[in-house]
């Protein structure tokens, strides 16, 4: 059963095609990501979802719900998180997630959001005192006090330090096994392979790619990829007329080659920087990831 | 109603959080009310050093020496000529009086005598106050002396029993001002909440924006009751201000209050459609507010107003807010009717509701 239908969706804002003709289902208990650079559309496209934006075109259905004609009803039943709101400076954790709960008609929610995003500790803490990393975990606190079915997170990672960042992984994981739908963007490669069902790969306003993480990868680089650095002794074509390399590039003194057959590539590689006298240095192996999709599929690095 | 009552607590714990908020709500009024209240109170009456210099020994010069020293707002010093003269010269004499030796021979003899009164032209008060004061002591001395009668005297009737004071006038001026800058400035909240996104994040949840709106309205209604009530009650307390205690007037004067604070807060939230940012909004406020504080009868009466500004001043609404509370304070008639400033400050407060409706934005 799919809780979220999104066919041919279009808005614009003056000439600039902010979302250009995108399609998408997601099913029940997916944690489906929108990943892409700043600008390629994804909050616009969620944010229509969530009913904030209207849309110029297009069939979009939530929970069987429109989001353009029946927002109030929508609204009661998502979960929500933006990126960069500042909440009320001067209130207390658990006062802002009561706040939030007396919207739904809830109350006495605190302590159980508390200790599922890990800020027990903060409760009486202010909203100003607290760190980037404790106020975004608040927000997807601010999410869940209406324990919705559909959660809606805009980059909720964002100005997190790496061991932040994992701990929201594994609460997300938590929405996952509970049997919620996540819709969740994010232009960190790493949390979409890890978190995401299936990943949709967005760039000016358009689905470029869409699939599993795996498989995407897998469809665009049948081969792993080969990394090592060098002084100059290599070129781009001396590297890829090695035996099965079928892809390469070179970033200052880095060298990345795609290849078929590691052992062979990987042989003659050694062979021809003896020849040349240029040491082959930090050599290493790696599977190819979600952002050498991206690299291949726009030119461009999704932090870009 | 959870979610009104939620909102609001909300708001007054921001509020009360905020100890630059709490100043300007309340003790910046309040130290306006103190300030003038200390210039202009009735009971520090003005003294003036007078200096007198008798060169007389007549019991004719003693009887105005003593009509002199009957006057309460005369603080008389006696000292040769030339050291008051020297004061006068330094601004410590307001007027040196001279009594000429031969004064009590002269009368006696029935010819006009001169007594010299120096005094600073340039000083108002002393051409204004002080020389006619001593002239009227001259002529009561001078009846004393000639043991006749004034023929017409003059009895007064005035309107109040109580003569009316400065700061009687003064503190409901300034309660319309607090009032003032209450409503608009309150109205930054929302421009702060938007800007912060939190507007943002509000309309992704179910709450509705008359609930949002009611919320803020609540919070800013009781500050302008509160602010109001503690400015009356400390002048009343301090300065002894006059005040019709009257229930009726005190419920009127509550309403007159809350209306001018609901007309400014709507006036604010216009004025917030059109600034993005907290910071931005103040300037535009202050432009708005400030003229009003000085030409809308807040601190002088509208009649020392110059006639070509009037049709202006006549349709302010702070004209209208703090002609309407000066009257439900101390009663008597002022210069704009009840009704027509009732009917005006509605009328700010329809047409910028619906203005500030039609120009909300969430972000």
């Amino acid at each position: 059963m799919s809780v979220i239908e999104v066919q041919d969706l279009r808005k614009s804002y003056d000439d600039v095609k902010a979302v250009d003709g995108v399609s998408f289902t997601v099913e029940v208990g997916e944690v489906f990501g929108m990943l892409g650079p700043n600008g390629a559309g994804k909050t616009t496209t969620v944010e229509i979802l969530e009913g904030l934006r209207p849309r110029d075109s297009g069939a979009v259905r939530v929970l069987d719900l429109d989001p353009g004609r029946e927002a109030g009803d929508l609204k009661r039943k998502i979960g929500v998180q933006l990126q960069q709101v500042s909440l009320y400076p001067r209130l207390r954790v658990a006062e802002v997630i009561e706040l939030f709960a007396s919207f739904y008609g809830r109350a006495g929610v605190a302590d159980h959001l508390l200790a599922l995003l890990g800020l027990e500790e903060r409760r009486r803490a202010f909203v100003k005192d607290l760190s980037g990393g404790q106020q975004q975990r608040l927000s997807v606190a601010l999410a869940m006090v209406n324990d919705p079915p559909v959660i809606f997170l805009d980059e909720p990672t964002t100005g997190m330090d790496p061991q932040a960042r994992r701990s929201l992984w594994e609460t997300i994981e938590q929405f996952k096994a509970e049997g919620r739908t996540v819709l969740l963007t994010t232009h960190y490669m790493e949390e979409a392979e890890r978190l995401c069902d299936r990943v949709a790969v967005m760039d000016h306003g358009c689905i470029i790619a869409m699939d599993t993480p795996e498989d995407l990868v897998r469809t665009h680089f049948a081969e792993d990829a080969i990394e090592f650095s060098q002084r100059d002794g290599l070129t781009e074509a001396d590297v890829e007329t090695l035996p099965a390399v079928v892809n390469a590039s070179i970033q200052g003194d880095r060298v990345s080659m795609f290849s078929d057959d590691v052992p062979a590539s990987m042989a003659a590689l050694l062979q021809l920087g003896q020849e040349r006298g240029e040491p082959i240095q930090n050599l290493r192996l790696r599977r190819a990831t979600l952002e050498d999709v991206f690299l291949k599929l726009t030119g461009r690095t999704l932090r870009d | 109603m959870r979610a009104l009552a939620q909102l609001t607590l909300a708001n007054t714990r921001e509020f009360t959080r905020d100890r630059a908020a709490l100043f300007w709500t309340f003790a910046f009024p309040l130290l306006f009310v103190l300030i003038f209240g200390l210039v202009f109170s009735r009971d520090s009456a003005a003294e003036y050093e007078v200096g007198l210099i008798n060169q007389d020994e007549s019991p004719q010069a003693s009887v105005l020496v003593d009509t002199l020293e009957a006057i309460d707002v005369f603080d008389l010093s006696r000292g040769n000529l030339a050291d008051e003269i020297a004061s006068l010269e330094d601004g410590d004499r307001r007027a040196v009086i001279a009594i000429p030796s031969g004064f009590g021979a002269s009368i006696d003899a029935g010819t006009p005598m001169s007594v010299d009164i120096h005094y600073d032209e340039t000083r108002q008060s002393s051409q204004q106050v002080v020389v006619p004061v001593i002239l009227q002591a001259f002529e009561v001395a001078e009846r004393t002396l000639t043991r006749s009668q004034p023929v017409v005297r003059p009895a007064f009737q005035t309107l109040r029993s109580e003569r009316l004071s400065t700061i009687d006038f003064i503190v409901p001026g300034i309660v319309a001002f607090s009032v003032m800058n209450a409503g608009v400035f309150g109205a930054v909240n929302i421009v702060s909440l938007r800007e912060r996104r939190v507007l943002r994040r509000l309309q992704a949840t179910p709450v509705s924006r008359l609930t949002l709106v009611s919320a803020d309205l609540i919070l800013r209604m009781v500050l302008v009751l509160a602010q109001s009530a503690i400015l009356i009650a400390v002048a009343r307390l301090v300065f002894d201000i006059r005040l019709d205690t009257n229930a009726g007037a005190l419920a009127a004067l509550a309403g007159v209050l809350v209306l001018g604070g609901l007309a400014f807060l709507a006036i604010g939230f216009f004025l917030g459609s059109f600034t993005k940012t907290e910071q931005g909004f103040f300037p535009v406020a202050q432009v708005v507010t400030f003229p009003m504080m000085f030409i809308s009868g807040v601190f002088f009466p509208l009649e020392f107003m110059p006639d070509w500004l009037r049709p202006v001043i006549n349709v302010l609404p702070l004209t209208h807010l703090a002609e309407a509370t000066r009257q439900l304070m101390i009663g008597g008639a002022t210069s704009i009717p009840m009704g027509i400033s009732v009917a005006a400050m509605a009328a700010y407060l329809v047409v910028f509701v619906a203005l500030a409706v039609r120009l909300f934005r969430w972000e």
